[in-house]
């Protein structure tokens, strides 16, 4: 696949603080890329380096080929951005609103095609302030289509939104994704990440710290799952341990916990220990690691302290 | 215009039209003070009060005190000496004249020479300058009673002849004032505010994560601002026409120039303001240190005639002062473009000044560390 941005050593700097600290990443032609971290840790700066809204100190980056730097103009008709927690004109109704983002790109779009694609079309005459939180985000992820962009960036494009609206994004997003637009995300949410991103960069402290699919961020991360079960008679403890993949073995009462780094191998010896052991198991559970464990293991915190 | 310029201009329009806060203070606002200060009618309330005291004047005394109800903008009124001196300490009249009963002898037969009689004047020093005037009137005509008595002949006539055939009511003074605060008012709000707004709900950051240049937001800003100025000076001076019965004597025209000139200014100075303020809620409190003063001070209400020299020589050169003194030129006396010509200079000179702070204070871009 083509590298559609190349992020090269970036670097951001206000005064002594250094926001963004020398990075490098790819992003690929039709992937959605996600960068995910905590707050702070320098994702939306990064994201407006790439879209041309804040300056460089250090580094460079190409979008299509293109210097952002110097052909900031060019880059930003390229691309469309939803910014972090976005507001629009009053007085404007969205269908106004997405005609007069339009003209800024000296373009003429179908407003009502594009506000149902972000299922809005019968708020057409509606204005910005009578939009509920959800209704804003799709609002703001149509007028960032208007010039049907290459690569389309959302900073946080869920936050402060119920569970149901961000599902209801999450699927939008992924219809978006579909088009085959290249789409680059931040969050500190890890379940949004896994769910839409092709790829992940971890940032912490201005540094990019992992950068992988979600499943190899998991196993390459060499953290393990949790494989909780009942018994209906004790077994010793060593034998669990010497099960295959397990790093771990505990047991309180009849129910075991085995940490294992690659349940597919686990498993099925557990299984065939059933019969060596005399036991019977049931309410079986596979819990598997999650990105917030990953970051855990990388950081030492939590993803939202 | 580029197709970019003419569709941001358009949503501009429509933006204001539809903010209530924008279209009170450019519009009903002044239409406000406009007829409020219209129906008080200040030009009746100046009228020379003057109390009468002669508690049974013969017929030719009465006859002389009736010369006094033609006299023009005197009000009159009558009763016993206590009683006028009681309205006077209440500064309810500017002066009281007692008058004997028998001021003028009734004509008889005998040419004896009648005994000189006194008239007392009572001055409320309050009103000292109507009292004067007053008592000006009455010494004319005692002085042509005197004439007609001694039946001399008449040596001078005093001809008067109108020579401004223009009445200059209040109401005259007061419409270009209110049409200059309001283009003011207009200026000011209807940029620092929205401004600051946008700068707050970062929408100014999101129109720069398009190919817009800035100049074409702000001008499309601009443009529809000028427009509504002329729109708004229409506006008022035809409610003025029709209901208030002022009148324009001068060139339509030139009152465009000057309400142009007035706005470019003014927005400078929106701009600025919108620059400087943190927030929204910083723009009434840094705008009304800036506007408030100037509403009084600007020529609006009131001249300046009357203020303090070392304060008229600060007011003088004020911006809104220029803006209404060349509108007050042109609409109530008819003024050509050249008489006015030094307020448009200096309206000029102001717009130079202003924009060049608005320039200086206003970042549309985010600020190069």
């Amino acid at each position: 696949m083509d590298t559609i941005i190349k992020v090269e050593g970036l670097v951001k700097k206000y005064g002594d603080f250094t926001a963004v600290d020398g990075i490098s990443f790819e992003v690929r032609q039709g992937e959605t890329f996600g960068i995910l971290g905590p707050n702070g840790a320098g994702k939306t700066t990064t994201l407006e380096m790439i879209e041309g809204l804040k300056s460089i100190s250090g580094g460079a980056i190409t979008l299509d080929g293109h210097d952002v730097h110097k052909e900031t103009r060019l880059v930003k008709s390229l691309i469309g951005v939803q910014l972090q927690a976005s507001s629009f004109f009053d007085g404007l109704n969205l269908k106004e609103l997405l005609d007069t983002f339009a003209s800024l790109y000296g373009r003429k779009v179908d407003a009502l095609k594009l506000l149902k694609d972000v299922e809005l079309e019968d708020k057409w005459k509606s204005m910005v302030k009578e939009l509920s939180g959800g209704q804003k985000q799709r609002l703001s992820i149509a007028v960032a289509l208007v010039n049907d962009p290459k690569v389309l960036f959302l900073d946080e494009p869920t936050t402060g939104l119920d569970p149901q609206a961000r599902r209801h994004l999450w699927d939008l997003i992924n219809g978006i994704k579909r088009t085959g637009k290249t789409v680059v995300l931040t969050t500190h949410y890890m379940e949004e990440a896994e769910v839409l991103c092709d790829r992940i960069a971890i940032m912490d402290h201005a540094k990019v710290i992992a950068l992988d699919t979600p499943l190899g961020l998991l196993k390459h991360g060499d953290i393990g799952s949790t494989i909780e079960f009942h018994v209906d008679r004790k077994c010793p403890l060593e034998h669990y341990e010497k099960l295959p993949s397990v790093m771990k073995a505990s047991d309180e009462d009849h129910v075991v916990r085995l940490l294992s780094s690659d349940p597919e191998k686990t498993l099925p010896a557990l299984f065939g220990h059933e019969a060596v052991c005399d036991v019977k198991i049931f309410n079986l559970q596979l819990r598997q690691a999650t990105l917030e464990d990953v970051f855990l293991k990388l950081t030492g915190r939590s993803l939202r302290e | 215009m580029s197709n970019t310029t003419f569709t941001l201009t358009a949503s501009a329009f429509k933006m204001f039209v539809r903010n209530k806060q924008s279209l009170f203070f450019a519009l009903f606002m002044p239409l406000m003070i406009m007829v409020i200060f219209g129906f008080i009618g200040f030009d009746k309330m100046s009228a020379t009060k003057l109390g009468i005291v002669s508690p049974e004047p013969t017929p030719a005394t009465q006859t002389f005190i009736d010369q006094f109800k033609n006299a023009p903008n005197i009000s009159l009124s009558f009763g016993t000496e206590q009683e006028m001196r009681d309205a006077l300490l209440r500064n309810d009249l500017a002066a009281v004249f007692v008058i004997p009963d028998n001021l003028i002898p009734t004509p008889s037969p005998s040419s004896a020479m009648p005994e000189t009689q006194t008239v007392t004047v009572l001055e409320n020093v309050g009103q000292l300058q109507q009292a004067k005037i007053a008592e000006t009137i009455m010494s004319q005509i005692l002085d042509k009673t005197t004439i007609a008595m001694v039946q001399a002949p008449q040596f001078f006539e005093l001809k008067t002849e109108e020579v401004s055939v223009r009445s200059t009511k209040y109401i005259d003074f007061l419409i270009p004032g209110i049409l200059g605060l309001s283009l003011m008012q207009m200026a000011v709000f209807g940029v620092a505010f929205v401004f600051a707004d946008y700068k707050e709900k970062g929408i100014l950051k999101r129109l720069l994560a398009t190919p817009m240049k800035p100049f074409q937001f702000v001008s499309s800003q601009v443009i529809t601002r000028l427009v509504i100025a002329l729109a708004q000076s229409a506006i008022l001076i035809a409610v003025a026409i029709l209901l208030l019965h002022t009148h324009v004597y001068g060139s339509w025209f030139l009152i465009g120039l000057i309400a142009i000139l007035g706005s470019v200014m003014f927005l400078g100075l929106g701009f600025a303001i919108s620059g400087v303020a943190n927030n929204v809620d910083s723009v009434p409190a840094i705008a009304n240190v800036i506007v408030f003063p100037m509403m009084f001070l600007g020529g609006t209400f009131f001249p300046t005639d009357g203020m303090p020299n070392w304060l008229q020589s600060v007011v003088h050169y004020l911006p809104l002062q220029f803006l209404t003194h060349s509108l007050r030129e042109v609409m109530a006396n008819g003024a050509s473009f050249v008489a006015v010509r030094y307020d448009l200079v200096w309206m000029g000179v102001w717009a130079v000044v202003l924009v060049g702070l608005a320039m200086f204070t206003f970042r549309f871009e985010e600020k190069k560390i």
